[in-house]
């Protein structure tokens, strides 16, 4: 006899709500910040485009304070700051994105198979987890990044291979959850196979749990990926990146205050808009 | 209590023996030849093959990894390749400066977390811009909270020393290497009130961060707490609101705040890097930041080892307060 499988409708991704009504219940404070993460996503993909100068080149004269030519001035040598800030902000939003991404992928993976093959499987995969979950993650990750020499491929390997523990621990945690419940039961004894089971049952349960995870972690990882840019570990010079660009102007911050503290705040402002928007995922999934 | 103690404890040892294990194996990925660091760029091979011999660094790469550990152990480090003194006697002189730094971050971020929690939680008028206000908070990066500080305290006000953690050429060397308490304890309140001011800046961008993530968990849990039987006991027995909050729901939520306040300090340890390189604070911070330019690997690795196993060994000791506080815990 062919094996039947149960009709259990798949838990929807915002549980009752069809997303088009949850859009319309959103207060416009959460509409707002939901904006402002597709508008920064957009920016980092098109920015460079909207750029108006080289910002490698002394393209104006350099200490030009913020003006309506250079609405963000220019640097020590007369490099546009706003066209290197919109490069900027394209390279630490990407790589935040990329890291988020590697993260969910292999600690998913991990989680996944942990939770749904149990016994030693599980134990291993867990002990592993947990000995690089003790890890202070953001200290390590200078010292990978130094023992492989600065630059941003680097930085990204550093960072990825310490990130995904977390991601491993939720999926496994929210696949064990949703193992016993009756609906798993079901397709056990329907005789679905494994890997069916792990792909059309549990896999769909755990994305919410993630996704609200990954959109929280979006600003720790932009805070903590220019910090090493700020030390120097991340793309080198002439290559604009907003930490750099901070540690660079720090000497000019009594005379030309706006060379290091625009780069600063454009960090600032991606990391309280993944907060933002964080906090509204959040909220639109628990609910 | 005692066989849970037994678990976390071997637990701890096994995780030092991956951080060590890590930055062997960084040591080996690492472009920079130790054997050559010491005797020079152009020493003649012979030398160099002999050297490596003399050092060890010909074995098997476990009989090497065995020895960096019984090195690591006894306090050899190596030698840095920018000063050219061992990293020990470097994080020797240098660590009372960032130890009284984190000190200090740390008594900031206690009562400001606590209040941030509190304070959020509790519903008011206003709570929710506050709520706002934390989250921007949360989102500024240290480098950005330190310059401000620095534009507004220094520069504009001149209220606050901006580099440095004293004005004094010669400040008293203590018994503690803390300047705040040698200060005192040579007989100048002076001193002391010199290294406080110069302490402000970078302490208090060194607290935000934590201060602001322990509130947010705090909130969390108090308001899962306000909604749990007991408290609605509590207030049937009409006990005032403010006793409800502090006697029965802060010390429920005291353990997740605690485990919070344990994983931010991997965030302030890379944090004091960036904070002291900000403010010339002459700590194992600058040294590392310092260090990064020159590729000087064995002194980012020393360090990386000492804060590691700091971070390590404070995680286990909060898990074991944890414990003791919430017996729940140790099943």
């Amino acid at each position: 006899m062919a094996a039947v499988e149960p009709t259990i409708r798949r838990r929807p991704l915002l549980h009752s709500f069809a997303l088009s009504e949850l859009l319309r219940r959103l207060r416009w404070t959460e509409r707002f910040a939901l904006a402002a993460l597709a508008f920064i996503t957009l920016l980092a993909l098109f920015g460079p485009l909207l750029a108006p100068h080289d910002p490698k080149l002394a393209t104006g004269p350099p200490f030009h304070a913020p003006s309506g030519a250079y609405p963000f001035g220019t640097d020590d040598v007369g490099r546009d700051l706003f066209s290197a800030v919109l490069y900027g902000i394209q390279t630490t939003w990407l790589s935040a994105l990329a890291v988020i991404a590697s993260g969910v992928l292999v600690g998913g993976t991990v989680g996944l198979v942990a939770g749904s093959a149990g016994g030693w499987i599980d134990n291993l995969l867990m002990r592993i987890t947990d000995a690089f979950l003790a890890l202070p993650a953001p200290i390590l990750a200078i010292a990978v990044v130094a023992a492989l020499g600065p630059s941003l491929t680097h930085v990204l390997i550093a960072v990825s291979i310490l990130w995904w523990p977390y991601y491993a621990r939720l999926v496994r945690a929210e696949v064990r959850a949703l193992a016993v419940r009756p609906h798993l039961e079901a397709a056990r004894l329907a005789k679905i196979s494994w890997l069916r089971r792990v792909t059309r049952h549990l896999l769909p349960g755990a994305i919410p749990v993630t996704i609200v995870a990954a959109s929280l972690d979006i600003s720790n990882l932009v805070i903590m990926l220019a910090g090493l840019s700020f030390l120097g570990l991340g793309a080198q010079p002439p290559t604009p990146e907003l930490g750099a660009m901070t540690a660079n102007g720090l000497q000019y911050l009594l005379e030309d205050w706006w060379i290091p503290v625009i780069p600063g705040v454009a960090v600032f402002v991606l990391s309280l808009v993944g907060n933002l928007a964080g906090d509204t995922i959040r909220d639109m999934v628990d609910t | 209590m005692l066989s849970f103690t037994l678990r976390r404890l071997a637990s701890m040892i096994v995780v030092l023996l991956v951080l060590t294990a890590s930055l062997f194996i960084l040591q080996q990925v690492s472009p920079i030849d130790p054997v050559r660091a010491l005797v020079g760029q152009q020493a003649d091979k012979a030398v160099v093959d002999a050297a490596r011999k003399r050092l060890g660094y010909d074995d098997p790469l476990p009989v090497q990894y065995f020895h960096y550990v019984e090195n690591a152990l006894r306090g050899n480090l190596g030698v840095s390749l920018r000063t050219g003194q061992p990293v020990t006697s470097d994080l020797a002189s240098l660590l009372p400066a960032s130890f009284e730094l984190v000190l200090f971050a740390l008594i900031l971020a206690v009562p400001l977390g606590l209040t941030l929690g509190i304070v959020s939680a509790a519903r008011w008028r206003g709570s929710g811009i506050f709520r706002f206000g934390l989250l921007s908070f949360a989102a500024i990066p240290q480098f950005l909270l330190g310059i401000l500080l620095i534009l507004l305290f220094f520069s504009h006000l001149n209220w606050l020393p901006a580099t440095g953690r004293t004005s004094y050429v010669n400040p008293p060397t203590g018994p503690t290497g803390l300047l705040t308490i040698d200060g005192l304890l040579h007989g100048e309140p002076a001193v002391s009130l010199d290294a406080l001011l110069h302490l402000i800046m970078p302490g208090l961008t060194l607290a935000l961060l934590p201060a602001v993530a322990v509130g947010r968990v705090l909130r969390g849990s108090i308001i899962a707490n306000l909604r749990a039987d007991h408290v609605r006991v509590a207030r049937s027995k009409g006990l005032s609101e403010w006793r409800v909050l502090v006697r029965h729901c802060l010390r429920n939520s005291a353990g997740p705040s605690l485990a919070m306040g344990g994983l931010m300090l991997g965030v302030v340890f890379q944090a004091l890097i960036v904070v002291e390189t900000i403010f010339a604070w002459p700590g194992i911070g600058s040294y590392v930041g310092q260090s990064i330019p020159k590729d000087d690997f064995p002194a980012i690795a020393g360090v990386t080892l000492l804060l590691g196993a700091a971070y390590v060994v404070t995680n286990t000791v909060v898990d074991l307060l944890q414990a003791a506080a919430d017996p729940r815990i140790r099943s």
